[in-house]
C-alpha cells in the first residue's frame, strides 16, 4: 500500500534517477513507517489538548441539553434524562424566535460597523503621515486595552439620562429636547448603543489586522496602477481589494463568532431590558442557566446557538477553505 | 454600598409580624399544595450537640452582614469552647453568589455554614442543598425567631435555614431642613407627606439643586410598600401556583402613588436607575447636602455620614407613611438566613456554631450594628441607632416579602419587570394600566416557568 501510494505521488525531485529510486521496493518498511507516524506523534499533544479543552465541554453541553439539570439535580448528583423536552420548551416559546432574529440583526450590525470601521481606519493609517499614524495607533491600542467592564461603565455614563455628557452636550448645542432624554428607553435604542460600544472596542483589532494586510501590498502595484491612469477608487478595486480580501474575510468570520455570542456588554448595560428588548441569545442562556439554575435548558440554548452559528457561517467556512486551496 | 438590598428581602420584624410574604399566615399555608413554604413548629433540645473530635469548620458569611468585631469574638469563643475545632471564616461577595453557592453546595466538600439572602434561601431549601434543621430548631432559640425570616427558611413544612438578621426601609431626613420648612413632626400619612414636600420646596425655592425627596425611578422595593399599603400585592399564590397581581386596582393605586410622589418631590433622580446607581447616600451628601429625604436602608445613613461627617447630627428617620393616617406602610423585609450544607461532614460542629451565634450575646451585637436580630426578640440595642427606632416601628406594623418561590430569583437577577414598568410610567411611555398589564404578563411568565 505504502509503495503504491508513493509511486503515484509525484516526487518533489522529478529527475529520472529519483523516480527510479522510488520505484525500487523499500529495503525495509520500518523507517518509512516511522516517518509516517512521526508527524502524527508530533501533532498528538496539540490535538489531544484541543480535544480535551474544546471537545470535552462541547460534548458535555450536548449531553446536558438532554437532561433536566436544575439546582436540585445538581446538588443531589442525579441524572434525569428528558429527551428533547428542553428543546421543545425553547422552540415552542415565540420569544425565542424574536430573540434569535434580534440576535442575528444585532450581530450583522456589529460585524458591519466593525469591519467597515476597521477598513476605513486602516486606509487612514496607511495614508496618514508618520506622526498622525503613530497617534492613531496609540489611540487604537489604548481603546483596545481598555477592560470590557470599564468601557461599558463609561458608556453607561456617557448616555446617562441626568449626568451623561452626551445629553449635556446636546443641550448645550441648543437641542433642548434632549434634557433628560432616556437613551435606554427602548430595546432598539439600547441595542444601538451596545453596537456602538462593541464597535468602539472591536475596531482596533480589525484596523490593525487589515492594516497589516495593506502593508503586504507592494507599492509598485499602486505605481503601476497610477501609470495606467487608475483613479484612487479604481486602484482600490484593482490592487487593494484583491490582496485584502482574504484578510477581510477572516476578520468578518471572527467578528461574527465574537459578536454573536457577546454577553458581558449586553448584560451589564441593561440586563437585557427594557421589557426584554435587548435580550440576545447569550442573555437568554445566562438567564436560564446562571440566574434560573436551569442548566439543561441553558445547555439546549447553547446547542441551538452553535447550530445557528454554523448555519450562518457555513458559506464563509466554504469560502475560506476554497481560498486556501487556491493560494496553495 | 451593600448589595444586600437587591437580594435579600425578608427580614426584620418578625417579631411582630404575621409572616413573611404573601404565602403568609400559617393558617392558610396548610392548604397549600406540597412545595409551598410552610414553617414547622419548634422542636428539639435547647442545647446543641457537643461536637466530638476535632476539625475545621468552614463558615461563609456575606460581605457587610455581620460586624467584624462580632465574628472575631464568635470564632474565638467557638474555638475556645470546643478545643480541637477551628473556624475557617470566609467573607463572600454578593456579586455572583448564586452561581458560587450552587457550585459549592453541590461539591463533595461544601462549606459547613452558609449565609443566604432570604429571597434566595427557598431555592436551596427546595433543591435539597441544605441540611434539615427541623428537629433541632430549639437549639437556635426558635421561640424568638423573626417570623418573616422563619418562613423564608422553611420549605414543605421543614426548616432548612434559620433567621440571621433583617432590615427594612425608612425615610431618612434632614432635621435642619425640616425645621427651616417649619415642619415640627414627621409625617404620619401620605397626605401629610405630600404637604411637607410642598413646604420644603417653598422653603428652599431659592436653591436650584434642592430635592425634597431623592427618589430614583426604579426603587421597586419602595413601590412594594406602596402597593401593599393600598391592599395589593405583586403576585398571588393559589396552591403553589403563582401569578402576577400587578394589574389589580390596588396595585395600580400603589404605582400611581409612586408616580405622584416622584412628580411632587421634584426629584432629579433618573427614571431608569435604581438606588444603587448612583449610590443614593452619595447623592444625599453631595455638595454639602441639597436633599431633604431619601427612602433607604439603615446602613445608608452611615454612608451619608462617611461622605460628609458634618451631616451626622442632622439626620433622623421616620417610617414610610401610609395612606391611612397614623399607620405606617408595610415594608419589604430584607435580610439573611443561616443554613448548614446538606453535604457538610461537620454537622454537629456547625449546629454548635449556629447555637452560639443565635444566642443573645451575639444577637445584641447585631442589633447594635443597626440590624434587627433574627433570633432574639430583644431589639433594645437598636435604639442607639439613628434609624433603629423608626425601622423597628415600621417592621412591627407590617413587614412583608416577595413571593417565596424559587423562580423569584430570576425576577431579581434579570430584567426586572417592575423596574421596566416604573420607568415606562414615569417617562410617560405607557399609562399605568398598560405598563402594569405588560409587567404582569412578564412576571407571570417568570413565576410559572418550570
Amino acid at each position: 500500500m505504502s509503495v503504491d501510494t508513493n509511486a503515484v505521488l509525484p516526487g518533489r525531485n522529478t529527475t529520472p534517477a529519483a523516480r527510479d529510486q522510488r520505484r525500487r521496493p523499500a529495503p525495509s518498511r520500518r523507517p518509512r513507517a516511522r516517518r509516517q507516524v512521526l508527524p502524527y506523534l508530533l501533532l498528538a499533544p496539540a490535538v489531544l489538548a484541543i480535544l480535551a479543552l474544546l471537545g470535552y465541554p462541547v460534548v458535555t453541553v450536548v449531553i446536558t441539553s438532554f437532561q433536566q439539570l436544575d439546582l436540585g439535580q445538581l446538588v443531589r448528583h442525579e441524572t434525569v434524562w428528558v429527551g428533547f423536552a428542553n428543546y421543545r420548551e425553547i422552540l415552542s416559546d415565540p420569544d425565542f424566535w424574536t430573540i434569535t432574529v434580534r440576535t442575528l440583526v444585532f450581530t450583522a450590525a456589529c460585524v458591519a460597523s466593525i469591519v467597515l470601521g476597521g477598513l476605513v481606519t486602516a486606509q487612514l493609517m496607511r495614508h496618514a503621515g508618520k506622526v498622525v499614524r503613530m497617534i492613531m495607533q496609540i489611540a487604537l491600542l489604548l481603546a483596545w486595552a481598555m477592560p470590557v467592564i470599564s468601557a461599558t461603565t463609561v458608556f453607561q455614563w456617557i448616555f446617562d439620562q441626568n449626568y451623561g455628557i452626551l445629553n449635556k452636550t446636546l443641550v448645550a448645542l441648543g437641542l433642548h429636547g434632549f434634557t433628560g432624554y432616556d437613551w435606554f428607553s427602548t430595546g432598539p435604542s439600547t441595542l444601538t448603543i451596545i453596537v456602538i460600544l462593541l464597535a468602539w472596542q472591536g475596531i482596533p483589532f480589525a484596523a490593525f489586522t487589515i492594516y497589516a494586510g495593506l502593508l503586504t501590498i507592494p507599492a509598485d502595484l499602486y505605481e503601476a496602477a497610477s501609470i495606467d491612469g487608475a483613479k484612487p477608487r479604481q486602484a482600490f478595486g484593482a490592487v487593494t481589494w484583491p490582496a485584502l480580501k482574504p484578510i477581510v474575510m477572516i476578520t468578518v468570520f471572527l467578528e461574527i463568532l465574537w459578536d454573536f455570542k457577546v454577553l458581558t456588554q449586553v448584560w451589564v448595560i441593561r440586563n437585557g431590558g427594557p421589557d426584554g428588548g435587548s435580550t440576545t441569545l447569550s442573555v437568554l442562556q445566562y438567564l436560564d442557566g446562571i440566574s434560573g439554575h436551569h442548566y439543561g435548558v441553558a445547555a439546549a440554548v447553547s446547542v441551538l446557538m452553535i447550530l445557528i452559528i454554523i448555519a450562518v457561517t457555513a458559506q464563509y467556512i466554504r469560502l475560506l477553505v476554497r481560498a486556501q486551496e487556491v493560494e496553495i | 454600598m451593600r448589595r444586600l438590598p437587591l437580594l435579600a428581602p425578608c427580614l426584620l420584624a418578625g417579631v411582630l409580624l404575621a409572616g413573611c410574604g404573601s404565602s403568609g399566615s400559617t393558617s392558610t399555608s396548610s392548604t397549600d399544595a406540597a412545595g409551598a413554604p410552610q414553617a414547622p413548629a419548634c422542636s428539639g433540645s435547647t442545647t446543641a450537640p457537643k461536637p466530638s473530635g476535632s476539625g475545621t469548620l468552614t463558615v461563609w458569611l456575606m460581605d457587610g452582614s455581620a460586624p467584624t468585631a462580632m465574628t472575631n469574638q464568635l470564632n474565638a469563643e467557638f474555638a475556645q469552647q470546643y478545643p480541637g475545632w477551628k473556624v475557617n471564616y470566609q467573607v463572600q461577595e454578593w456579586d455572583g453568589i448564586g452561581d458560587k453557592l450552587a457550585k459549592a453546595l453541590s461539591s463533595s466538600n461544601p462549606p459547613d455554614v452558609v449565609e443566604l439572602g432570604n429571597t434566595q434561601a427557598v431555592q436551596y431549601s427546595q433543591s435539597g442543598a441544605l441540611a434539615d434543621l427541623t428537629s433541632v430548631s430549639n437549639a437556635f432559640h426558635c421561640d424568638q425567631w423573626l417570623s418573616a425570616l422563619k418562613t423564608s427558611g422553611a420549605y414543605d413544612n421543614k426548616q432548612y435555614a434559620i433567621p440571621f438578621y433583617a432590615a427594612n426601609r425608612t425615610v431618612i431626613y434632614r432635621k435642619d431642613m425640616f425645621a427651616k420648612a417649619g415642619i415640627t413632626a414627621a409625617p404620619t400619612s401620605n397626605d401629610e407627606w405630600l404637604a411637607d414636600i410642598q413646604k420644603l420646596k417653598q422653603a428652599y425655592a431659592s436653591d436650584p439643586s434642592f430635592q425634597s425627596l431623592y427618589l430614583p425611578g426604579q426603587e421597586w422595593y419602595t413601590l412594594l410598600s406602596f402597593i401593599w399599603d393600598q391592599g395589593g400585592d405583586v403576585a398571588a399564590d393559589s396552591g403553589g401556583h403563582w401569578s402576577g397581581a400587578l394589574d389589580t386596582p390596588a396595585a395600580q393605586a400603589g404605582i400611581k402613588f409612586y408616580q405622584q410622589l416622584y412628580q411632587a418631590s421634584g426629584t432629579t433622580a433618573a427614571k431608569d436607575t435604581d438606588e444603587a446607581k448612583p449610590q443614593q447616600s452619595d447623592v444625599f451628601a453631595q455638595n454639602g447636602g441639597h436633599v431633604a429625604m431619601m427612602i433607604s436602608l439603615p446602613w445608608e445613613e452611615a454612608g451619608v455620614v462617611k461622605d460628609d461627617p458634618a451631616l451626622a447630627s442632622q439626620l433622623g428617620a421616620f417610617p414610610i407613611p401610609s395612606r391611612t393616617d397614623g399607620r405606617t406602610a408595610p415594608v419589604f423585609l430584607g435580610g439573611s438566613d443561616l443554613a448548614i450544607a446538606a453535604g457538610s461532614k461537620n454537622t454537629d460542629a456547625a449546629e454548635a456554631y449556629l447555637a452560639l451565634m443565635s444566642g443573645s450575646k451575639y444577637q445584641n451585637m447585631l442589633a447594635a450594628s443597626g440590624a434587627v436580630p433574627g433570633t432574639s426578640t430583644d431589639t433594645s440595642a437598636l435604639d442607639a441607632n439613628v434609624v433603629g427606632p423608626a425601622m423597628a416601628k415600621a417592621a412591627s406594623a407590617g413587614g412583608k416579602v416577595t413571593p417565596i418561590t424559587p423562580n423569584w430569583a430570576t425576577v431579581e437577577n434579570g430584567d426586572n419587570p417592575l423596574k421596566d414598568m416604573l420607568t415606562a410610567v414615569l417617562s410617560g411611555q405607557k399609562t399605568v394600566a398598560a405598563a402594569s398589564s405588560d409587567a404582569n404578563s412578564a412576571l407571570t411568565k417568570i413565576l410559572t416557568s418550570s
